[in-house]
Order: C-alpha cells, then structure tokens, then sequence
C-alpha cells in the first residue's frame, strides 16, 4: 500500500490550514463568514447571500482544558473543544465567523451555545426531535424561514428566489460530487484507503469556492477511477471492508481509522456526518417553495439527536449491501448520551442481520490508541 | 508446500508478552513440547527473546525448524517473531486447545481483565478492561503485599465466604480502605477475601453483557488461575461454571502456536 498522498489529495489535507489565510482573504475583500456546527444547517441559505460558510466543530484537543475553565469536564470533547477555540480566540474560522448558527439538537451543544452567545453573536435554530409528522416538517421549515430573516438583516442582503434555487442547485452538486467520490470505495479492492477518503470529505469543508471546490472533487475522483481502471490497486484485496458510523470523525479522531487500517481492514464508507450522512439526500429542485425543498431534505438526516432514528437504520442496511461490508466499527464520543444510548438499537439492529459490529467509545486525547489498535485488530481477526 | 516442508516437523514457538509476565509454548506441530515464563523486565524484547532462546536450549531446536508469532500488549515489539495476533483470538484458541468444550474465557491479567464469549470454535464477541486496574492482578498483587501474604497462601487460609465487603473499585481508594481495615484490626484472610470477592464482582459485570448458559464451562486464564479459592470465588459470584487448566497462564501462548501450526498447514 502507498504511504504518500497523491499529488490532488495535498491540497485538500492542506485546505483546514490553507483555510486560514484565505478565509483571511476573503475577510479583507469584504466577505462575511457564518461558522456552522451542524449538518442540519442549511447551507444554501448562506451560499444566496453570497456568505462563506464554515464548519466549526473541533477535532483537536488542544483547547480543552481551557474549556473545561468554564464547562464541566464530564462533557463531549467535540463540545468542549469546540468552545474552548472561541475561548481562547485559537480558531482562525471561529474568530474570523461574523455569525455562528446552531441548533438545538444535543443537550450539550445547546448549553454550550448559551455560553457562546457571550463570546460571538450566536443565532439558534430550533430543531425538531421527530421527523416524520406534519407539526415537526412545519416547525423546522419556520426556522428556516427565521434564519433567512436573520441573515438578511444581519448582512444587509436581499436573498431573491433566483439566488435561494442556485444555492440549492449548486450545494446538491457538492452533494453528487463527493458522493460520487465515496462510491470509488464501493470497488473490490476499493482504489484508496478510508484515511485517504477522509483527507478529502474533511478538507472538501474547507474549500469556499463552492464551483472551484465541484471541479476539484470531479477532477480526483476522474483521476482515481481512470487509475483504477488502468489496473492500479494501491489497497491489498484480502483486507476486510468496514464501515464506521457514529459521531463525526476527523483530526484527533482518525486515530480509530487508522487503528482498523493498521489492523487488517479498510474503510470503505462512512455513514457519519462526516460522509454519508449529509451527502446522501439531496434539495428537491422541483418544488415549488425552495425553503419548503430545504427544510424537508434537511430533516430528514438521520441523527441519534432524533427519536427514533430510524433513517440511520435504512442507511446502515443499504450501504453495507452497497459496498459489500464485512464489519461495522461504530465510533463514539464519551458522554455523547444519544450516540452512546443508540449503541444498544444498533447493535441488536445489526445483530439480526448477521452483520459483526463492535463499539469503541473514545475521546480526543491520543492516549488509548494502543487499546483501540488492540480492539480493531481483535474484531477483524474475528471476521475470519 | 515443498517435499522438504512435508518431511521436516516444524517447530511453532508462541510468545505472549505481558505487561507482567512474558510466556512462551514450543510446540512441534501441535502438540505442545515445552513452556516457559519470566517476568517482563525494563527490556521488553529482552524478556521475550530470553523465554525464546531457553525454550530453544532446552530442547535442542534449531532456530532453521521455528515458527515464531507472538501475543500479548508487546506482541510488536518482537521483532523475530513472523507474526502478531491480538491477545482476544489467541486466548480463545489457546483455551480452546486446553477445552473444547467451553464457551467463555476469562483472562485476568496483569494490568487488565477481559472476558471472550466462544461459539462455534472461536471468538465470537469481547470485552475489555484495560483502563483501569479494578479487577486486574495489580490489584490483588497490591492486596497481598498490604496484608503480607502470600498468593500461595490464599487457599491455605482464605475462605469463600467473607464478613468484609471492599466499596471501592478503585486500586487506589481500595487500598485506603484495606489499610483502614487492618487498622480496625480486621482479619488478613477476611480482608483477602473481601479483595477477591471485589475482582469477582468486576468479573460478574463485565460477562453480565454475554448470553451464557448454565450447563457449559469458562475457562479462567491468567496468572490468578492457581488458587483453587479464587476460582471458585468467581463461579459463587458470576453463577456460572468456571474451570482451570495447569495451562491456564499460557492460554495466550499456545493460541499463537497453534494459529501460527493452522496457517501453516493451510499453504
């Protein structure tokens, strides 16, 4: 297997840390930035106002202890990372954010955006915890109305139907694209590893120019396939396909990608936020009311902050067919109550369908890496 | 496979290399020949090089005839070994070498505890502790030394039933308690059992996830194997059949082997 990154892959793992100077740029040439924490933020309705959208969640743990200045400690490090960088003013995006949206999905998140709202201007999103009923889709689709209200206000701007169906078009495009780019994965062997899948869902965040950020996405993924079918194989076909699900992955916690890539596996898809679980559902362009086509595509991502989560369940059993899955690893974070409660449905879920699953429950300090190279290794081994 | 492969035995040497205490089995082709363990020193890889080379003088071996793999928290650390396994699966086979017909192990270690479900000939489903030292052989090691006994003495003075109950899991505040009860001048072996009742509660907790019958046995590995009080301690608590093997301690090793004797035979 490769160790370098293709020369394409460099400039998406560089995109967080590049992202600062050009989030700087763009700052200075009189663009305004929202900071995002969800995926059931609806992102056209920045991309209209012609705002820059970024995605705030942390994945270091660099500036947790300073949050742990101000929230408890027995909390989810993603929420108390992510507050200790507006903290301590060590995030260029957060700094750089002229509005942070959130939402009402976890406990922890919701307090945590309280507290926020102290330090930068903070607009809260209610959102519903079903989502299948009549009152639910209406609720969500208000508040979708009330953010336009408010980014219009906010920024001065006039949001028309022409700017709302582009945005539409133009964020299912990304959508197409890096789905596109992750059903590479679906090939046995598949053309790359999941560390190297990564690199780009992650960084793909991080690229602002949303039709430069289409083209680059189509062009690698042009490349890989044109590769593979050249007879390239940079992944070993004896290694086991395994797809990881929970909470979101990236930065500190790659460390459970890499511990089943170093164990005998690879991961083949990703049905977390990071991946699947945003990408696969798309804006309905056809209907007639462009904020009902975006509230309803977005409430339907199936999230453990939802009850029941049921959607997550549809999702598991298609792409475990689809990518012809040998195991699923489920990553959690600690104290991630609704991930960690989930776990049991999950695993009786996957149970009945004679699927192996296997639970790591994890933080982001770097400390347990051996303990989850042993248990990734132990749960491959046992996949025979 | 060559015909001087089919001609020659081979020798498969597995290495378990704990946090505490480093094992090794020689097996020629499966039947187990000869074992040995030492304590796992500053030099991890010395440890198991010198179990290694002792098994190899001992029984006259030629490093030509050897297949090594190794086990264990330092399996990659040994770098003459051709292969690592997890300590879960070579647990699993190794006791499942010593018993077939068994359906979970428990494995108490020096630093940790797991307990392994086995069906259909191998490991099936596991769960670890090796966060803390609750449950662990450090634990009951910490034990003896505050109450200055002896493992071996447990069953000579230790009884199943005890009038003391440890509260704290953890290593540490246990201990405070203990000294605390030694200074209310509480029986050493009421205490010891105490201690061990607390490992067998850890243990109930942790097998509390698995489907387990009635009518099958566990096999306890590890170093606390030994103690007959022990053992029988964990099977009043956890309410199902435990067993021991004199192999106990090298379950781990002797997985290695034979994984390593199967894959062999396969090519």
């Amino acid at each position: 297997m490769s160790n370098t990154l293709p020369k394409d892959f460099e400039s998406f793992s560089k995109a967080r840390a590049q992202g600062f100077v050009k989030m700087k740029e763009l700052k200075e040439s009189g663009k305004n930035v929202v900071g995002v924490f969800c995926t059931y933020t609806p992102r056209e309705i920045f991309l209209a106002a012609d705002l820059v959208s970024v995605g705030l969640c942390s994945v270091s743990d660099e500036t947790i202890a300073d949050a742990e200045k101000v929230l408890p400690r027995n909390l989810c490090p993603l929420i108390k990372s992510s507050y200790g960088f507006a903290y301590t003013e060590k995030c260029p995006y957060m700094y750089f954010s002229d509005m942070i949206v959130g939402e009402t999905t976890c406990d922890g998140k919701k307090k945590m955006y309280e507290l926020l709202g102290e330090l930068k201007k903070v607009h809260i999103m209610q959102l519903p915890q079903r989502q299948d009923d009549e009152q639910s889709k209406d609720m969500w689709y208000k508040e979708v109305l009330l953010l336009k209200e408010r980014i219009e206000r906010e920024f001065n701007v006039v949001i028309t139907e022409k700017n709302i169906k582009e945005a539409i078009k133009l964020e299912n495009e990304v959508r197409v694209s890096l789905k596109e780019f992750s059903e590479l994965s679906k090939l046995v062997p598949p053309p790359i590893t999941g560390l190297e899948q990564l690199k780009i869902l992650f960084g793909s965040d991080y690229k602002f120019d949303v039709k430069e950020k289409i083209e680059e996405v189509k062009n690698i993924t042009k490349k890989i396939k044109t590769d593979y079918d050249n007879g390239e194989r940079k992944v070993n076909k004896n290694l086991k396909r395994i797809l990881v699900t929970g909470c979101p992955i990236g930065g500190a916690t790659e460390k459970v990608v890499s511990a089943i890539e170093e164990s005998g596996g690879v991961v083949v898809v990703y049905e977390n936020c990071t991946s699947m679980k945003k990408l696969e559902l798309l804006v309905d362009e056809k209907e007639a009311d462009p904020y009902r086509a975006i509230a309803d595509r977005y409430l339907k991502i199936g999230c453990s902050i939802m009850t029941p989560n049921n959607r997550r369940l549809d999702l598991l059993s298609s792409l475990i067919e689809e990518y012809k899955v040998d195991g699923v690893i489920e990553m959690t974070l600690t104290a991630c109550i609704t991930y960690n409660v989930e776990t049991s449905t999950i695993r009786k879920f996957l149970e009945s369908k004679k699927v192996p699953f296997m639970t790591l429950e994890t933080d982001y300090s770097s400390s347990d890496t051996a303990m989850l190279k042993t248990r990734a290794a132990a749960f491959i081994e046992m996949l025979g | 496979m060559n015909m001087s492969d089919i001609t020659e035995s081979k020798y498969f040497v597995g290495i378990d290399l704990g946090s505490t205490m480093c094992k090794a089995v020689l097996f020629l082709e499966n039947n187990l020949v000869d074992k040995e363990i030492v304590k796992t020193g500053y030099n991890h890889v010395a440890s198991a090089r010198d179990v290694f080379s002792t098994l190899l003088k001992r029984n006259n071996v030629d490093e030509k005839n050897i297949i090594v793999s190794s086990t264990g928290y330092g399996r990659e650390l040994i770098d003459f070994a051709s292969k690592s396994y997890t300590e879960i699966t070579c647990h699993s086979l190794g006791a499942l070498h010593l018993d077939s017909s068994i359906q979970a192990v428990i494995d108490i270690g020096g630093q940790d505890m797991k307990a392994i479900k086995i069906e259909d000939g191998k490991a099936q489903n596991f769960i670890m502790n090796d966060k803390c030292a609750a449950g662990t052989g450090r634990f009951l090691a910490m034990a003896l030394e505050k109450l200055e006994i002896q493992f071996e003495d447990i069953d000579k003075h230790v009884e199943i039933e005890s009038s003391i109950k440890i509260n704290n899991t953890c290593a540490v505040f246990a201990e405070s308690e203990i000294i605390s009860l030694i200074a209310q001048n509480k029986n050493r072996y009421d205490i010891m059992s105490g201690v061990i009742h607390s490992i067998a509660l850890k243990v109930s907790q942790m097998i509390s996830k698995f489907e387990l019958s009635k009518d099958k046995n566990i096999l306890l590995t590890g170093g606390l194997y030994a103690s007959d009080i022990i053992r029988q301690i964990i099977e009043n608590t956890i309410k199902y059949r435990v067993i021991t093997s004199k192999y106990s301690q090298f379950a781990g090793s002797i997985g290695a082997a034979i994984l390593t004797y199967n894959n062999h035979i396969k090519k």
